[in-house]
């Protein structure tokens, strides 16, 4: 998948993302990182067709998205936003079902084995018939990872998968990504607010300042002290600790006006 | 009772209790054994009753009532709010209005009823799948009853016109409940086949999007039945309401909010209960009679009152 000078702006706003280029290469994980408005979602949303960008062309294995059907996407590229609203309750296997929509017409009933698959790569498997309002935060989150994944998608986006989640879930859920890529090399881009979870899970960085990308790279080349305290705006110092490598740290900011003697 | 298969059967086997009764009693009682009678020819005069008479109106409450009820249920799903019903969004009494219109303008027209029902349905609905009122359920439910409220003011103006319809099973005949079956069965079983539909509604439009299908088709295509099957009701027996939002929501209380297995069993206690309303508004006043709008919006106001009092009942889930 590929962007190219791709700009979005909602009809009489501001520009939320600048002739943003980049490409996703098969097989990796992407981090996209960078602060709150900086236009991370909206790079998934334009990747997913929710949107469409006001100039530029994203194209999927050397065509545009636009030659696709909504269906046919659907095919290729998942996502899990960062919202899942629900209007009424839904049992854990009917909501992974509708990953299914997209191999079968709207009239066909949908067998239950056909998403025990994913229902088990979730560890979703004891939860199958619970409501899903009944689930925790983190076990939520995974149904519509589940959910995703029953698409069988080539790309797997997440917009934030782990704000809400304590650390424990968070883990889980990494260790489920890192699993479902070593195991099936799909490509997940994920939209991160841990930086150091960013660094630690990423094949690449892509680094995202009001709508622009600043920086791109590998996360070796991507410890830059500089460069992340322009992104973040914010003082950062990179820090070595033993068994776990670099970590950055975001410093309190400096305050020139107060003197500590 | 947590089984959705229990309360099948016990609705199933009320059902069956209340065909009989509503055969049997009346302003004359028959009793099994004077059906009988009846039937083997020594007492046609009640055999004449019971089929001219208490049949076609058993048939037609049990239709009516599982129309009613169904029309509900896919409401609820496609406006994703639990108190939409065709009564209280305006679709019933738009039905009602083009139908009195229709007769009085174009009295010519033969089956002109349903047609001229059917096309007030579409008209109430223009105004409600705005993408406004459709993303805000408080907007939904107070531009409906403003409709409602609207079309049955003018709908007065023309009432002494003709055929105004009452929203009462008095004097149902046979070629009513044809017309029931054909428009209720085609419609019901439509239903049936796009229940899903209102499953997968239950997500966001947006997700619905990534997931390769249109929330609008779906919408549309649940409402199209929704109105189809209401204009038939409508056209037959006049506006009776509350039906949908009472009937579905005990349903739901009973199996669950799964629309594959709620919509067959809103179906059956719609019909179970209009045809009991039907049989109670016969013996209440006798010799007279009470409507079965009348009776069931008595009851429907304040089950509705009860069940928005309620502290879990979330019907208004916007989003």
């Amino acid at each position: 998948m590929e962007l190219n000078q791709v700009s979005f702006h909602y009809p009489s706003h501001e520009t939320i993302l600048h002739a943003f280029s980049a490409r996703v290469a098969p097989g990796k994980i992407i981090s996209i990182i960078g602060p709150n408005g900086a236009g991370k979602s909206t790079i998934l949303k334009l990747m997913t067709r929710i949107l469409t960008p006001s100039s530029g062309i994203i194209t999927l294995g050397g065509q545009p998205l636009t030659a696709f059907s909504q269906k046919q996407l659907a095919q290729k590229v998942a996502i899990v936003s960062q919202q899942n609203p629900l209007y009424d309750e839904m049992k854990v296997i009917d909501v992974v079902k509708t990953g299914r929509l997209v191999y079968h017409n709207l009239l066909e009933t949908i067998p239950d084995r056909e998403v025990f698959k994913y229902l088990a790569l979730t560890n979703l498997t004891q939860l199958a018939q619970r409501p899903i309002t009944s689930l925790s935060g983190g076990q939520q989150q995974r149904v519509w990872l589940a959910a995703a994944l029953a698409q069988e998608p080539e790309y797997l986006l997440l917009d934030e998968p782990t704000t809400y989640l304590d650390i424990h879930y968070q883990q889980d859920l990494m260790m489920i990504l890192r699993q479902l890529h070593a195991d099936h090399s799909i490509s997940i881009i994920l939209v991160l607010h841990d930086i150091n979870q960013a660094f630690r899970i990423s094949d690449e960085l892509w680094m995202i300042k009001n709508g622009r990308l600043v920086a791109n790279g590998s996360p070796a080349s991507c410890y830059d002290q500089q460069l992340l305290a322009d992104v973040f705006e914010t003082n950062i110092q990179i820090i070595s600790i033993p068994g776990y490598g670099r970590y950055i740290v975001e410093l309190p900011p400096k305050e020139p006006n107060r003197r500590n003697d | 009772m947590r089984s959705a298969k229990g309360w099948y059967f016990l609705v199933i086997g009320l059902l069956i209790i209340a065909i009989s009764l509503g055969l049997m009693l009346g302003v004359t009682f028959i009793s099994v054994r004077q059906m009988i009678d009846a039937f083997s020819g020594r007492n046609p005069n009640q055999a004449s009753i019971i089929l001219t008479i208490r049949a076609p109106r058993i048939a037609a409450s049990l239709l009516c009532g599982a129309m009613l009820a169904t029309a509900g249920a896919i409401s609820q799903s496609a406006f994703r709010n639990l108190l939409a019903d065709p009564s209280i969004l305006g679709v019933s009494s738009a039905a009602n209005l083009f139908v009195s219109l229709g007769l009085m303008l174009l009295p010519g027209i033969t089956g002109g009823k349903f047609w001229w029902s059917l096309a007030g349905g579409c008209f109430a609905l223009c105004f409600l799948i705005s993408p406004r009122i459709l993303r805000d359920p408080y907007r939904l439910m107070i531009v409906g009853v403003i409709l409602m409220l609207t079309f049955s003011g003018v709908q007065q103006l023309f009432s002494t016109g003709a055929g105004s319809v009452s929203g009462s099973f008095n004097g149902i005949t046979w070629n009513t409940v044809f017309f029931l079956v054909i428009v209720g069965t085609s419609g019901l079983l439509a239903a049936v086949v796009i229940s899903p539909w209102a499953n997968y509604l239950k997500l966001s439009g947006e997700q619905l999007k990534t997931k390769g299908v249109s929330a609008l088709l779906m919408r549309l295509g649940l409402l199209a039945v929704m109105v189809y099957l209401s204009a038939g009701v409508t056209a037959a027996v006049g506006v009776i309401p509350f039906v949908g939002i009472v009937v579905v929501n005990i349903a739901r209380y009973l199996v669950g909010r799964d629309y594959t297995t709620l919509m067959p069993m809103a179906m059956l206690l719609g019909a179970l209960v209009m045809l009991v309303i039907d049989t109670l508004g016969r013996l209440i006043v006798l010799p007279s009679e009470l409507p079965a709008a009348t009776l069931m919006t008595v009851i429907g106001g304040p089950f509705l009152i009860l069940l928005l009092q309620r502290k879990r009942f979330n019907g208004t889930k916007s989003g």
